[in-house]
């Protein structure tokens, strides 16, 4: 497991209990930043590769940078499915403890693409590996393996998910500081595995959402205006990953599960020139916080609690304002709890000449229904629904972690 | 035109067996720190030298055939054009890319021939712009202007194009490192512009040129074995592989004819007049990418391989 103190990072533990319980908020997290230290400021590291779960999950600080790419598997069978694990595994492997590329005789192709010159620099670069429903599919014999609750995402409320974007065999997100880093991970992995998987879709972006001070750029902001992830969960809390993120050993899934992780991915398209338009008391009152301080609506500052027990008719906090059906932070709900870990994303503009802006909103979580779809049915028909539409993305397992060497990535699942 | 008798042959001593050292320290060796790589001293083996050569002068006389035989099918097309035989051009159009379309990475060797006979519309203002020449601009009007008085006298430069490619070809010496990248950018082409479906847009022959670039990478390969045998014949079970897996499934894209099926993709727009429904899955589709992708990969060790810089 990544792990945390590097130099000049100050996490905050402020929010061990109860603003741990915020991490519902699916858009909008809020707050200023009280402490003066420089979030996630210090020197970018390398993220370790090896664990009982996937490292990038939870890797402090969370870096600016993200990409997103979903494939479809053309693997013929198991066996070639495995030699595809093992090479993305052994790529992987390479990249984040920084290997250097292997220098061959210049009158063949190289085996790097030379954009982080010789010596890649550490950058905070993790990669997390998902599965879609579909690889569970008759391809494989995996049917009988496959998470209890991971299906292709359906519809839900609002959604518009366009085929191309969506779902996937095979997910890949990289994160490092800096877009140049993701994209020469990119590259390479796709390289060593491009026998077997074909792009369906990629998604990238940037100031990626986290607890307060978990992150290479502050407080990061999304593209609504508002200061996104203040009521995460802290990925540094080891108690908390366990009870919210990991599926565990007694858990009523596939053994080859433990340790893994639902993720979940939605490419959320922000109408940003109409909500540009919107008053700013309708925007914080549709989000519930103030804009600027990111504190919930009535108090004085981020990671102040909003106390909704004081405000049962909505005065203060309209009741579907999106932060309270979120996480309304009552006993009943407070078993959806997710870790979110998504970027914001700008990829020119649409037919209407509108900009094609939005948040790819990550999230990991160790029931889907216990999480995302616990969060997501309460936010179902929320006015900020007017300003905002689920375009793409879908339902992955981020497969267990790689515990050494000579390991692969779903090792369990292939070998059970 | 230029003359093209300034393109020779590459000297090949001293630079055979390189690559072999080198590639072989890959596989399992441990990370070497970053260097220049100096190309290795060892002296070429005469022998192998003798088999490029001989490659090339097979290779040679293949694409002297080959623009022969484009010579031959286009007039078959551009004489039922002139003829008025709509529906003999449109069968005739496939067909006579054949040969044109194995050798294409050459017929680049002689200049402004390709953008005279085979550019596509992208390359223009529009489908009017009189630069706008060759196969395509006829296949534009046999298949979206329904006739051929329009395509009469773009049939006959086609013909006098084709004419002087045939005149050059006959004394163009092919560098063994052209020929040797052709077979990869043969594979580029198909990954590029034949699985997108843009090239033969109008009549929807793509898979006809997917088949012909495939052959004459094949070809190129076929020649070369016995240098590649002599030089590393670890390479050529992928490679051989790889082609056969490619042609398997392009085999399943014929008619019973041998002709192959209007390449209409999932999420081409439905109905059209020659697709009134998909001919090729997405999973075909995806199939042949993951292929000529691990060809592409495969074949482009190939100069390298042979010590051709």
């Amino acid at each position: 497991m990544t792990s945390g103190d590097r130099g000049g990072l100050s996490r905050r533990r402020l929010f061990t209990t109860g603003a741990a319980l915020g991490g519902g908020a699916l858009l909008a997290g809020c707050a200023s930043s009280s402490s003066g230290s420089a979030p996630g400021g210090g020197p970018a590291d390398r993220v370790p590769f090896h664990g009982h779960t996937q490292t990038g999950i939870t890797s402090l600080p969370v870096p600016a940078s993200g990409l997103l790419a979903s494939f479809t598997s053309l693997a013929p069978d198991r066996g070639a499915l495995e030699e595809m694990l093992r090479e993305l595994t052994d790529e992987i492997d390479g990249l984040m403890s920084g290997r250097p590329p292997r220098v061959r005789d210049p009158a063949l192709p190289p085996e790097d693409s030379g954009l982080l010159g010789a010596e890649p620099p550490p950058d905070d670069l993790s990669i997390v590996v998902g599965v879609g429903a579909s690889l569970f599919d008759h391809r494989y014999g995996l049917a009988a393996l496959r998470p209890r609750e991971l299906v292709t995402m359906p519809f839900l409320a609002n959604d518009r998910l366009d085929p191309a974007r969506s779902h996937g065999d095979v997910l890949v997100s990289v994160q490092a500081r800096h877009p140049d880093t993701v994209v020469f991970a990119l590259r390479q992995l796709m390289r060593r595995t491009r026998r077997t998987l074909t792009l369906r879709w990629v998604l990238d972006g940037f100031g990626r959402g986290s607890a307060p001070g978990e992150s290479t750029t502050g407080s990061p902001r999304n593209l609504l205006g508002f200061i996104d992830g203040t009521a995460n969960l802290t990925s540094s809390n080891a108690a908390l990953m366990d009870r919210y993120v990991w599926v565990a050993a007694g858990d009523p899934e596939p053994a080859w599960t433990a340790g893994g992780s639902y993720l979940v991915v939605r490419v959320i398209r922000m109408f940003v020139e109409f909500w540009d338009r919107t008053p700013l008391a309708e925007q914080e009152a549709l989000i519930g916080r103030h804009k600027l301080s990111g504190a919930p609506l009535g108090r004085a500052s981020e990671i102040d609690e909003p106390d909704y027990r004081a405000d049962p008719d909505g005065r203060i906090t309209p009741l579907d304002a999106h932060i309270r059906l979120a996480n309304p932070r009552t006993p009943e709900t407070a078993g959806s709890l997710l870790l979110r870990r998504g970027f914001s994303y700008t990829r020119g503009f649409d037919g209407a000449g509108a900009l094609d802006q939005g948040l790819a909103f990550v999230c990991y979580q160790r029931s889907l229904e216990a999480g995302f779809l616990a969060v997501q049915g309460r936010l179902d028909g929320e006015p900020l629904e007017e300003y905002v539409m689920a375009e793409g993305g879908g339902f992955f397992f981020a497969l267990p972690g790689v515990r050494g060497p000579g390991d692969f990535l779903g090792q369990d699942l292939l070998r059970t | 035109m230029p003359s093209t008798g300034s393109r020779q042959v590459l000297p090949l001593v001293g630079v055979l067996g390189a690559a072999v050292v080198v590639l072989a320290a890959c596989g399992g060796a441990p990370p070497a720190p970053p260097a220049p790589a100096a190309p290795a001293a060892a002296p070429a083996a005469p022998d192998r030298t003798q088999m490029i050569d001989q490659a090339v002068a097979q290779y040679e006389d293949y694409v002297r055939q080959q623009v022969a035989d484009t010579v031959a099918g286009t007039r078959v097309l551009t004489d039922a054009v002139r003829a008025g035989d709509l529906e003999a051009a449109k069968a005739a159009f496939a067909p006579s890319r054949v040969g044109w379309e194995r050798i294409e990475p050459i017929a680049g060797l002689v200049e402004e021939i390709d953008g005279a006979v085979d550019a596509r519309v992208d390359d223009f203002a529009g489908v009017e712009d009189p630069e706008f020449t060759g196969w395509h601009r006829i296949e534009y009007i046999l298949w979206e202007q329904g006739q051929t008085a329009a395509a009469v006298p773009f049939a006959d430069q086609l013909d006098a194009d084709l004419q002087t490619l045939d005149q050059q070809i006959r004394t163009l010496r092919i560098p063994a490192l052209d020929m040797a990248r052709g077979s990869a950018e043969l594979i580029e082409e198909v990954s590029q512009g034949k699985i997108t479906g843009e090239e033969d847009r109008y009549s929807k022959t793509d898979l006809s040129d997917f088949q012909a670039n495939i052959d004459g990478s094949v070809a190129v390969i076929g020649f070369l074995r016995p240098a590649l045998q002599a030089s590393r014949p670890a390479v050529l079970p992928a490679i051989d592989q790889g082609f056969a897996d490619v042609d398997a499934g392009l085999a399943s894209l014929r008619r019973p004819d041998g002709s192959f099926v209007p390449y209409c993709q999932e999420n081409d727009e439905y109905p059209s007049p020659l697709c009134p429904a998909p001919t090729v899955t997405t999973q075909q589709v995806d199939t042949f990418k993951v292929q000529l992708a691990g060809l592409s990969e495969d074949v482009a060790m190939v100069p390298g391989v042979l010590g051709l810089q």
